[in-house]
């Protein structure tokens, strides 16, 4: 079984890379790369070369292409000490055109291209661009010289998969106040010291709080294993795919705020994200050195509301289970009474549900619930989950309905329920002692994946009650031509079908002793 | 026995036409006497047997009526924009009521479910509208279907195939059906049969999952494999021997899809990867922003009604046909 378990988890983890790698084909490479630009209010403002190096600009953030510009090499070798300050100075201006170089300057854009085009980048140099007139520059017409290289994809991949799991660690930070280490305490510093709350915390570390308690579901957290499925920018410009998932929405929310220094604050600072920072501390000014006593500054806020994968779950989740309590009832009770009214009911419901378009119904059902006067534009009241979680089981349930009723009949057929009826058992004691045993195996197969789906989101029940929910993600990135996003979302998707697969088989070895996944006893 | 002859002498006809002798055949007593049995006949004397049928069928002519001759005879197919702008310059005739619309036009067809944002007649949009939905909804299905059935039985016979083609299927279908489109969509142009092509480049994949099912069930049976041992051929086994026995499943099939391509559309078309055709979706989409004004809600609903009784008649002919297509039902 165990062996068995690995081979499954390997297969899966080997089609999740394939997956990876026919999205990222499909949208880094198939789509026309001008068309990130389409919804771009920046680039408008902008013109000529300066146009053309902030599109090159954009491509390396969104991972087309590596970019470097002449000034930035020149950095770097300042950095290494191969040139000094003064030399950079004196270089770092090009001319106008190639020709009027100053001696000096050509020998550098000289190496620079000989650096770059031997590693396979292109070396690209833009004249100035004059007016009609000849003496004035057009708007953006400056001079440029850069070096450029595409991404190769299995480059692209690699580099994604080596950092979608980041493990912390004490020597990410470059300089730290005091000793790198990990201490644990029993009397959590953010609660002002005198709490008892259990915390680990690091120094040198990324995050400053590697595992502490809170007043939030689950309670406990940890910052020592970090998620990063890639940068978005549709959704919420410059946070982890990931983070925009799992982090909490809403109103700010203020509280007592115990900073390192001891200063307390109402703030909405949630010191347990601290996170380090390179001199932040320093720029900060005497603002930060009020409440920080080192790097460990940047944090996100608190807020009253849940996570867009909250938000989903929730949802997604009472609706599963009232589909599951409904459901199997009702097509159970079907194939009892088969062809009777109850049948030809529940049957007219499940042409319903598979007929009509999804849209169309979950509007019925709106409609439904405003004649109720229940609210149709969420708020994070209870009762604002009333519709969209009948929204979503009504449909689940009539999923349920047909495939019960479906296993059930095709089950009372079966030679075994013959025998049994022929032994003397009653309908009642053949249906729950012999039918619906072997019917669920099937039934409970699904239930991981409804389970995990629930992450997921339903797309068009949080659009219609305008669920801020994890639902409309892909689709979103999908029309922003937000490729890090897109594939990030894909990527999840694909881990969770493959999982909620694996589980659902072994779920089902579980319940059924028949089913065997090893050659042995067959 | 004297009384019986006399009665049929009464009939005035000779013994010999009464009984006549019949010589011995060899050939005639080894045929079997059965009553004909014609598969397709026997089809439909089972469709048509629930009355339900019939009006389920009427409805469908109706919906092809409507769809197909009605935009054609009102000229609405030939120039569509034209006719939907018709009324654009007169803010008067927009956003009426079946009874305003009515009182305002005169009574016509066009005009039973009132006029649009533009002054449109709603009835002829939305039927243009369809047919372009269930044409879309038909050309999927049918290309999906063939490619489904062909290469499904094929990787239901070979073992080779079935090994290279579960691990595609586990892969594409791990792929969210709506990147594929929204991707294509976005790197063709939003038209037609970029629709076609993205829908169909993986759909064709399930249907030949299932069919692959269905073909390895039947495959080892008993008759087929007395079949093989008598050296059939495996292109006449799978025409003559699976094929047919798979009749009901793929009508049955062919049901659910057709429905469930106009509803991929307008979901398509809701969530802003729609094509530039006002289909169904489109409409819908569009007049969902009048919900809010009660008085226009009739705008919104009139779709969403003429989309969900074409999706339920089309399934319901369908998934009719498919009972009626299992040999089982014929007795």
């Amino acid at each position: 079984m165990t062996k068995y378990l690995i081979k499954r988890i390997l297969h899966g983890l080997i089609s999740v890379i394939i997956v990876v790698m026919a999205v990222m084909l499909l949208v880094y490479n198939a789509i026309d790369r001008e068309k990130i630009f389409m919804q771009d209010p920046l680039i408008q403002k902008k013109s000529s070369n300066e146009k053309e190096v902030y599109k090159y600009q954009a491509w390396e953030d969104y991972g087309y292409l590596d970019y470097v510009p002449y000034a930035d090499w020149l950095k770097e070798l300042v950095k290494n000490g191969e040139i000094t300050e003064d030399t950079r100075a004196a270089v770092v201006k090009i001319a106008v055109k190639a020709e009027q170089d100053d001696p000096d300057v050509a020998e550098y854009v000289r190496r620079f291209t000989e650096y770059y085009e031997g590693k396979g980048y292109t070396v690209s140099r833009l004249d100035a661009v004059y007016q009609t007139n000849g003496a004035t520059l057009v708007k953006g017409g400056s001079q440029r010289l850069f070096a450029y290289k595409n991404v190769p994809i299995i480059v692209r991949m690699w580099k994604y998969f080596t950092g979608v799991i980041k493990i912390d660690n004490i020597h990410y930070a470059e300089e730290v106040t005091g000793e790198r280490g990990i201490k644990f305490t029993f009397h959590d510093p953010a609660y002002g010291g005198d709490k008892f709350s259990p915390a680990i915390t690091g120094n040198g570390t990324k995050y400053r709080y590697l595992l502490y308690f809170d007043n939030r579901f689950p309670f406990i957290h940890q910052n020592l294993v970090t998620v990063n499925l890639g940068l978005s920018y549709s959704i919420n410009y410059g946070v982890d795919v990931w983070d925009t998932m799992v982090l909490p929405q809403g109103a700010i929310v203020k509280a007592d705020t115990y900073y390192p220094t001891g200063f307390v604050e109402n703030s909405s600072n949630d010191l347990h994200t601290l996170r380090y920072s390179a001199g932040s501390l320093e720029k900060g000014g005497e603002f930060m050195s009020k409440r920080f006593v080192d790097d460990y500054t940047i944090t996100t806020t608190e807020k009253n509301g849940l996570s867009k994968m909250g938000y989903s779950f929730i949802i997604g989740i009472i609706a599963s289970l009232i589909a599951y309590l409904v459901g199997i009832p009702v097509g159970i009770s079907m194939s009892r009474h088969q062809n009777k009214l109850i049948d030809k009911i529940g049957t007219a419901y499940i042409i319903f549900i598979i007929a009509v378009p999804s849209l169309a119904y979950i509007f019925m059902f709106r409609a439904i619930g405003m004649s109720f006067n229940w609210p149709v534009t969420f708020n994070g009241t209870p009762k604002a989950y009333i519709l969209p979680v009948i929204s979503l089981a009504l449909k689940d349930i009539g999923g349920l309905m047909r495939w019960t009723r479906r296993y059930m009949i095709d089950q009372k057929n079966s030679d075994y329920v013959k025998f049994a009826r022929s032994g003397g058992l009653s309908e009642p004691e053949i249906f729950r002692g012999h039918i619906l045993k072997n019917a669920m195996i099937i039934i409970v197969h699904g239930i991981p994946g409804t389970i995990l789906g629930a992450l997921v989101g339903a797309i068009i029940t949080e659009s219609v009650y305008t669920v801020p929910g994890a639902g409309g993600m892909l689709v979103n990135a999908i029309q922003f031509y937000d490729n890090a996003a897109t594939v990030g979302v894909a990527m999840f998707y694909a881990l969770l079908s493959v999982t909620s697969l694996i589980l659902g088989d072994v779920l089902m070895a579980m319940i059924d002793p028949r089913i065997s996944f090893t050659s042995k006893g067959r | 026995m004297e009384k019986e002859s006399a009665e049929v002498k009464e009939l005035g006809l000779s013994e010999e036409e009464l009984f006549s002798h019949y010589d011995h055949n060899q050939y005639e007593s080894e045929k079997v006497t059965a009553p004909r049995y014609s598969y397709w006949k026997s089809v439909f004397r089972v469709f048509f047997r629930q009355k339900i049928n019939v009006v389920v069928l009427v409805l469908l002519a109706l919906i092809i009526v409507f769809a197909y001759i009605y935009p054609a005879v009102t000229g609405y197919a030939a120039n569509h924009e034209e006719m939907y702008n018709m009324n654009a310059a007169d803010n008067s005739t927009k956003h009426l009521t079946p009874d305003k619309a009515i009182s305002k036009f005169g009574f016509s067809l066009s005009w039973i479910l009132g006029s649009g944002s533009q002054g449109q007649s709603t009835f002829d949009a939305l039927w243009y509208g369809s047919s372009i939905s269930i044409t879309l909804a038909l050309i999927c299905a049918l290309i999906n279907m063939v490619i489904g059935i062909l290469l499904g039985a094929v990787w239901g016979f070979s073992k080779k195939v079935d090994i290279v083609m579960t691990e595609v299927f586990n892969i594409v279908g791990n792929v969210p059906y709506v990147l594929i489109i929204g991707v294509l969509i976005q790197i063709l142009s939003p038209s037609f049969w970029t629709l076609v092509f993205a829908m169909t480049v993986t759909g064709w994949l399930g249907i030949a999952y299932f069919i692959r099912t269905q073909v390895i069930v039947i495959r080892d049976r008993e008759y087929n494999l007395a079949s093989r041992c008598l050296g059939t051929p495996i292109l006449r086994l799978t025409m003559k021997n699976i094929l047919p026995f798979m009749t009901s499943v793929i009508v049955t099939l062919a049901a659910a899809e057709i429905p469930a391509y106009i509803s991929f559309e307008v979901f398509l078309s809701y969530i802003g990867l729609g094509i530039s055709d006002m289909t169904l979706g489109k409409i819908i989409t569009q007049t969902q922003a009048f919900l809010a004004v009660p008085e226009w809600g009739f705008e919104y609903w009139s779709p969403i009604i003429v989309s969900s009784i074409i999706a339920i008649i089309l399934y319901l002919v369908g998934q009719n046909l498919g009972d009626a297509s299992d040999p089982k039902t014929h007795m």
